[in-house]
């Protein structure tokens, strides 16, 4: 069988961050384990302009012209509309073409994952195809709910095709499940709620996640130590952790991809910056172990090959590095939560 | 407020999401936005459409703060404080006006190496508007 892959990926991480110190002084505690900062939006950016932006960067990445583009899938969390078609916005702005097939993933935190498997979908079936994913989020809750402390922003995209391949996809494996209570918006609001029944939640988190690993290992004849990196869904810098080791994962298989320790909770667009984070870092001839998660609830996990020492211009650590700290006050105005 | 109805905002797409530039068939100055009659040589009305790459300098700038922001960008400035509006002199030729983001307004320079990118501009009846804003290349 044809190998797919993928071809370029680019990443984005806004400028401003907000330190855990300023949640301690604002409410007393600051609930988002392992996170010491966390990436912010600015007033004039949200899921859709960050996608454009990682889009273009991905596509460059290649290089590629943005009218190759026949696939475009969109994933976020946090859509500034509950109802209008979203990649729409993203395909004029970077100019993929009309005819292009567009397809929104947003009700859980796996949608980064679920518009890859898309992506792959079409290239596997359409040899020619180029498809682009871009994962953008910045998920929200109310200010009161201690579930909002994580989350962050940040966005990465990812050109698949057959051609020019940087990390060759070996398999995939999904597991789905009924669990409910943990992170989702009633209908009617879009903000995120969270039951805060711990134990429960964990047990969802670590049963989806581990089925899909483990049984993505079986299917392929592998053992966690044929991988040097394993990307895991990120709501905070613990359950990466958790999950790794259940899955006899080390912590040093982790490290290239724990971004949510300086950047916190990315929601759908969590394993893809992770991945990218991953990617920076690895040599031809590693392997990668990507395991997402959504509420809800479902995971897919991805082995990839890493095929050459070709990276993305601009990379996760160097975006990350470019930051201006701001207080809970302004991050409060640019959220928009003082009314 | 300057009220921009949503088809007249519609019509701008191509400006404002993609810097669809016309360039004179006479001259070949590149217009942007487009005009009726070709700004360099005032006499050709015939353009076609080129794609401008959204890479310029900055050429001039000032730094917009309380009181001063037109309404739509009032809320814009209460949140983020003040935020620069610069002439940039794209790669083609033309001068554009745009905001300039992600960036300390302290650190705005003229000839700072700047590219377009899509930003929200402000919403109006709940429609948000994008559009390009540069950021430093
Ligand atoms: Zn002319």
């Amino acid at each position: 069988m044809m190998a797919v892959g993928i071809s370029g990926y680019g990443i984005y991480i806004p400028r401003f961050r907000i330190k855990r110190e300023e949640y301690a002084k604002a409410w007393g505690s600051f609930s988002a384990a392992g996170v010491t900062e966390k990436s912010v939006f600015g007033f004039d950016e949200d899921a859709l302009t960050a996608a454009a932006k990682v889009t273009r960067r991905a596509l460059e990445s290649v290089p590629m012209e943005a009218d190759m583009v026949t696939r475009f899938a969109l994933a976020t969390t946090s859509a500034p509309y509950l109802e209008k078609l979203l990649s729409g916005t993203v395909l004029v702005s970077v100019g993929i073409p009309n005819s292009a097939f567009t397809s929104d993933h947003t009700s859980s935190t796996r949608a980064g994952t679920e518009a890859m498997l898309a992506a792959f979908e079409h290239v596997m079936a359409t040899q020619s195809g180029k498809a682009v994913v871009a994962a953008a989020d910045a998920p929200k809750a109310s200010m009161w709910d201690a579930v909002e402390h994580a989350f962050g922003a940040g966005a990465a995209a990812f050109v698949i095709s057959s051609d020019n391949l940087i990390a060759e996809l070996e398999g995939h494996f999904s597991y789905a499940s009924e669990h409910f209570g943990e992170r989702f918006k009633p209908k009617d609001d879009p903000l995120v709620r969270d039951l805060n029944v711990k134990k429960f939640a964990e047990g969802s988190v670590v049963r989806n996640t581990t089925s899909a690993g483990s049984a993505l290992l079986k299917k392929l004849g592998r053992k966690p130590e044929d991988y040097q990196h394993v990307v895991i869904q990120q709501p905070d810098a613990r359950v990466p952790v958790t999950v790794a080791s259940r899955l006899k994962f080390t912590d040093a298989q982790l490290a290239s991809s724990l971004v949510s320790k300086t950047l916190g909770d990315l929601g759908a667009a969590s394993v893809p910056v992770a991945l990218a984070s991953a990617l920076d870092a690895a040599k031809a001839g590693d392997r990668i172990m990507v395991i997402s998660y959504g509420s809800g609830a479902g995971s897919d996990a991805l082995s990839f090959k890493v095929v050459t020492d070709k990276k993305a211009t601009v990379r996760v650590q160097a975006d990350t590095e470019r930051r201006e700290y701001i207080d809970y006050v302004k991050y409060l105005k640019i959220k928009g939560a003082i009314q | 407020m300057a009220h921009v109805s949503v088809p007249m905002y519609w019509r701008t797409i191509p400006q404002r999401y993609k810097l669809i530039g016309y360039k004179c068939k006479k001259c070949g100055a590149v217009n942007f936005p487009p005009k009726g009659v070709c700004k360099q040589c005032q006499s050709s009305s015939e353009f076609e459409e080129t794609h401008l790459s959204g890479r310029g300098k900055v050429h001039t700038f000032v730094l917009i703060s309380a009181g001063g922001a037109p309404p739509e960008f009032a809320e814009q400035e209460k949140a983020g404080g003040q935020y620069p509006v610069a002439i940039v002199e794209l790669e083609e030729g033309p001068k554009v006006i745009g905001q300039i983001a992600d960036i300390d307004p302290k650190e705005v320079k003229i000839g700072m190496p700047v590219r377009t990118e899509l930003r929200k501009i402000y919403t109006e009846e709940e429609v948000i508007r994008y559009g390009f804003k540069f950021v430093p290349a």
